[in-house]
Order: C-alpha cells, then structure tokens, then sequence
C-alpha cells in the first residue's frame, strides 16, 4: 500500500509579491478565475476591435510542452499569441515577461501574474539558473510558453535578431519540445511601443509547422541551431508586403 | 423580510444592546492599546533584545488590524457576521488547500469552495435543513467528481482531502455564522471568539510559568500539561462568568452548564490547536501561510475556533439557549 503524498504548492511560504515574481508560482482558483476572465475580454476586443485573423492554427500541437515563438512589437503580441490557442492550452500558457517591465512595481507584478499568468525573466540575470529554472517548468508541468526570442520590442517595426536563449529551454530534453514560429502583423501599427492607445488596426497572425529537432545538444551549438532555425521560420511567415527588413548578412546573436 | 430580520441583519445601531458586548469591545480596545504601550515600553528601556521587540511588535500591530476585523462585522449585524466567517472559511480552506496540494484537483477544489459558499447562503438564510443537508450533498458530488478523471490511483485520497477541508473549514467553522440567526448572537459569538484567543494566551502564560511536563512533545514541543490545565482553568472561568450574564434567563444560566460551556471552549480550543500543529507536523511545513506578519497563515491563528464553533453551537442548542428566530429561509422562502 502507497502512504499518501502530500505536495505543497511550490510556492507555499512566499509573501505575495516574492510569489508573483517567483517562476515556482501556482495558482488556484482565484488566480485561475481572473486570467479566464481577462482571456475572454482580451479574446473579445482582439476579434472585434482588430479583427484578429489567425491562419494556420492546425500546425499547433495538442498537449504541451511547446514553446511558441513570434516577432515581438507591441503590447498586444502576447495577448494575441494566447487567443490563438484552444481554451484549455492557453490557461497552462505562460507568457515569459521581462521581469525589469512588468514585475517590478507591486500593481504591474500582481496584474502581470493574476491576470496575464506571466513568468519573469530578468533581463540582466538571463543565465543558465534562471533559464534552467524556466525549462523544469516547462517540461515539469507540462506547460506552453509564449516567447518573444528578439527580447524587446522592436522600435521600428523591424524584426530584430533572436537571443539563443530558447536553446537552453528546448536542448537536451528527454524527448523534443516543439517550437512552433508565429508571426503577428499589424502590432505595431496598432500599438507600436511609442503610443498610448491601441488604433483598430488588423492584426494577422500565421503559424506554421512546429519545428521538432531531435538531436540537438545542450550547448552553444545546439542553442544557435534551434535559434537560427525558429527565427528563420518566423521571417519566412513574414508577409512579402509586409515592412519586415530582411535580416542582414552578419548577424550577431 | 420583515423589520425584526432586517434588524437583525443590517440594524448597528443596536451593537451595544448588551452590557457584554460593551465590556468586550471596551476590554479589546483596552489591550491593545496597552499591549502596544507596553511593547513600546520594554522596547524603549532595553528590557528585550531587539530582535524580540521586532517580533512582539509586528505581532501586535497584526492584533490591531486583526482584533476590529473580527470584531467589527458582529457589531455591524448578522448579515455581516455570517459573510466574514464565510470569507473566513474560504480562506481557510485556501491555506489548507496549497499546503496539501489538493488545490491542483481544480474541479474537486471549486465543489468545496462551492459548497462553502453555499453554507454560507444557508447560514444567512436561516435554512437549517439546507445546512444539514449541505455536508453530505457535497460528499457525494467530491466522490463523483473524483471519479471522472479515470484515476483510480490517489482516488481515496481525493476525496478524503476534499471532504476534510469541507468539514473543517466549512461546516465546522460555519456553525459560528449560524449563532448569528439568534437576535441576540452579539455577546454570544463576541465572548466565543474572545475565549478562544484568550484561551491561546492563558495557555502560553500558564506554560511559561509552571509548565514543565511536555503534554505531546511530537506534535507541538511548546506545549506543556500544565499550560493546557492553566488554560482549562483561566477559561473555565472566564466563560462562565460572561455566561452567566449573556445567558441570563436562559437554561444555560445554571452553574454547572455554564462551567460545562467553558470547559467545552477550552478543551476544543486547545484540540482545534493541536489538529493544525498534527497537519503541519504530516505535511512537514512550518506555517500555513504568510497572510499575517508574526502569526504564519490565518490558520495559525483561527485554527482553535474550527471546533468550539460546532461544539458550543450544539451544546448551546440542546440546553435551549439559542433564541434562533423563528422567521427562517428569509431568502429563498416564500
């Protein structure tokens, strides 16, 4: 006969505000409520007041883990990627958020947990602990997470360079975690970094097929091959009319 | 609704209809203001460490947030006192429910929320039956929800976690909003509480100046047998002589009984105490949660009142000395 196994939420002990800044958060009921109800709004207004199209939305897979990955412009891109998931998978779907931007101030930290369920990433403290951190929840739970690899907000609308660290999430992994590429059109138009206010502009959102790569190590090779590859993935959705610059020859990642 | 329930529910202009519930709120407020002087005062003169002062004061500036949010509901009316321990038990059970883990089974964990909320209901309704009926109506919907996942592995367990948080930091701790149906529940859930935190602190004194025999040192290595006899004294007491004049007129108001109610407060208030002390010792964590800064979760501090709110309930109901109104389902009646 088993003895009964407790286990404690990960993270019992937590002040609230270590908790919303701690990537061992779980939620409950409360926490689950608000996101499905900030879901449904932002569900709501990307449909009506965007007229949020999403082509492609056959290639996402049907259980985590996965990592979904996109070009990164607006506030709006990571609401939008989570609108494109079935209900089921966007409440195990966690947003990667720069923790200097949305978990620093008490409001934005309790907000940026409760309702857009998003895990920190210290842009100054990105190393292997943290990254390692994230990854034993991504394969732990299983969960998805929605990951701008550009690591801001382009300022021009231009696609910027990916950072390698998705490598570290996906390498090494017992069996392959699927990378699926996205690309949103029209974020910036919308809600460009420098504006206010959201304009109703259209926004597009293609994915394409997950990119499964089984033999990849846990190493900076490893890391730059996933890396090149999503982010070639994610150009080649690109829109030719689109005014995504093409990636210049020598890249620096 | 007629004006007598109205009353009962919303009426705070009739708080201090009662010399009990004057003297009581006067008591608190004395403590804790002379609590905070006093801390202020051997902190000042250097009488304790600085470490120990921090924590003394912290403590105390939790009782002062503490002490009028539990006051303040029962002197506001019934309808407010019902809802504050309904919240009280949702939290309680939040606590409980992270520390298992049982919060992962989502569905199973909103029925229990459900089911609290709708003793809730039940309690400011004035619907006995409904009450009566919840506990085992719930039961039932955990072991058939449990079923659904199609794991038959852990399945006991489920449904055993589920059904003891219900109890406990439902249906228990519910039986105090229930009091609130008696037009007179003032005094009555004012001393209840006082008692039981009192009893805390009768228990501690007592321990630290004659206890000396661990009464069971696994569980909780503070306590001592002659803290608990100290506390089942001081208590006693005290209930006993507050009862004599809340119960005034009432079957209750025979000595015997009177003693009886106080040694029914202390002594589940002390079990309410090492119950919690047993789960965190089998769930091998310290405190039930941060809520309240040098206390740990609410159910370090409301762990006591879980069992003297059923238990002096139905002993106040056998001995007629609860004056339940007789207007009942004032909501869902017809």
């Amino acid at each position: 006969m088993d003895e009964w196994r407790y286990e404690p939420a990960r993270d019992l002990g937590l002040t609230p505000r270590d908790s919303f800044r701690s990537v061992r958060r779980e939620r409950g009921l409360l926490s689950l409520a608000a996101s499905l109800a900030w879901m449904l709004i932002t569900r709501a207004w990307l449909r009506l007041y965007h007229r949020l199209e999403v082509r492609g939305r056959e290639h996402l897979p049907a259980a985590p883990p996965f990592l979904v990955v996109a070009n990164h412009s607006s506030h709006l891109d990571a609401p939008a990627l989570a609108a494109a998931l079935p209900l089921h998978l966007a409440l195990r779907a966690f947003p990667v958020a720069a923790g200097d931007t949305f978990f620093e101030s008490r409001a934005t930290a309790a907000f940026a947990s409760l309702m857009m369920n998003a895990l920190p990433i210290w842009r100054r403290n990105c190393g292997p602990h943290a990254l390692g951190e994230l990854r034993q929840r991504l394969l732990g739970e299983p969960c998805v997470f929605i990951l701008f690899p550009e690591g801001t907000r382009s300022r021009t609308g231009a696609m910027g360079a990916f950072k390698p660290g998705i490598g570290r999430l996906v390498c090494g992994a017992p069996t392959p975690v699927p990378v699926v590429p996205c690309h949103l059109d029209g974020a910036f138009a919308a809600l460009p970094p420098h504006a206010r206010y959201p304009r109703p502009r259209k926004l597009t959102l293609r994915i394409g097929p997950p990119i499964v790569m089984d033999d990849l190590p846990d190493r900076r090779e490893g890391w730059e091959r996933i890396t090149h590859a999503a982010e070639a993935a994610v150009r080649a959705l690109a829109p030719q009319t689109s005014n995504v610059v093409p990636r210049p020859s020598s890249s620096s990642s | 609704m007629n004006d007598a329930v109205h009353d009962r529910l919303f009426d705070s202009a009739r708080a201090f209809d009662s010399p009990v519930t004057v003297g009581l709120t006067l008591a608190v407020a004395a403590a804790l203001v002379g609590g905070l002087l006093i801390v202020e005062l051997l902190g000042r003169g250097g009488r304790i460490g600085a470490a120990q002062f921090d924590e003394l004061r912290k403590r105390m500036i939790s009782w002062c947030v503490l002490a009028p949010a539990m006051i303040l509901p029962v002197l506001l009316g019934a309808a407010w006192t019902i809802l504050a321990v309904g919240l009280l038990g949702l939290l309680c059970y939040r606590e409980f429910a992270l520390a298992t883990g049982f919060f992962r089974h989502r569905l199973l964990s909103f029925i229990v929320a459900l089911g609290i909320v709708l003793l809730t209901f039940a309690a400011l309704d004035h619907w006995y039956h409904f009450f009566l009926a919840l506990p085992s109506l719930t039961i039932v919907t955990l072991a058939a929800f449990a079923i659904l996942p199609d794991q038959p592995r852990g399945y006991l367990q489920r449904v055993a976690l589920g059904t003891f948080g219900y109890l406990f930091f439902g249906v228990c701790l519910l039986h105090l909003a229930y009091m609130a149906n008696d037009p007179g529940y003032r005094p009555i859930i004012l001393m209840l509480l006082i008692a039981v935190e009192l009893n805390d602190v009768f228990a501690y004194i007592a321990g630290k100046s004659f206890g000396r025999r661990k009464l069971c040192p696994a569980t909780s290595p503070g306590k001592t047998v002659g803290g608990s006899v100290g506390a089942f004294a001081c208590t006693t007491l005290l209930v006993a002589l507050l009862g004599a004049i809340v119960f005034h007129g009432t079957p209750v108001a025979h000595p015997l009984r009177l003693i009886g109610l106080g040694l029914l407060v202390s002594v589940a208030g002390q079990l309410g105490d090492l119950m919690l002390s047993s789960i965190k010792r089998d769930l091998g964590i310290k405190d039930m949660g941060v809520v309240i800064p040098g206390h740990g979760g609410l159910l370090d501090r409301f762990d006591s009142l879980i069992l003297v709110a059923p238990a002096a309930f139905h002993y106040l109901a056998y001995l007629d000395g609860l004056r339940l109104s007789p207007l009942t389902r004032i909501l869902s009646g017809v």
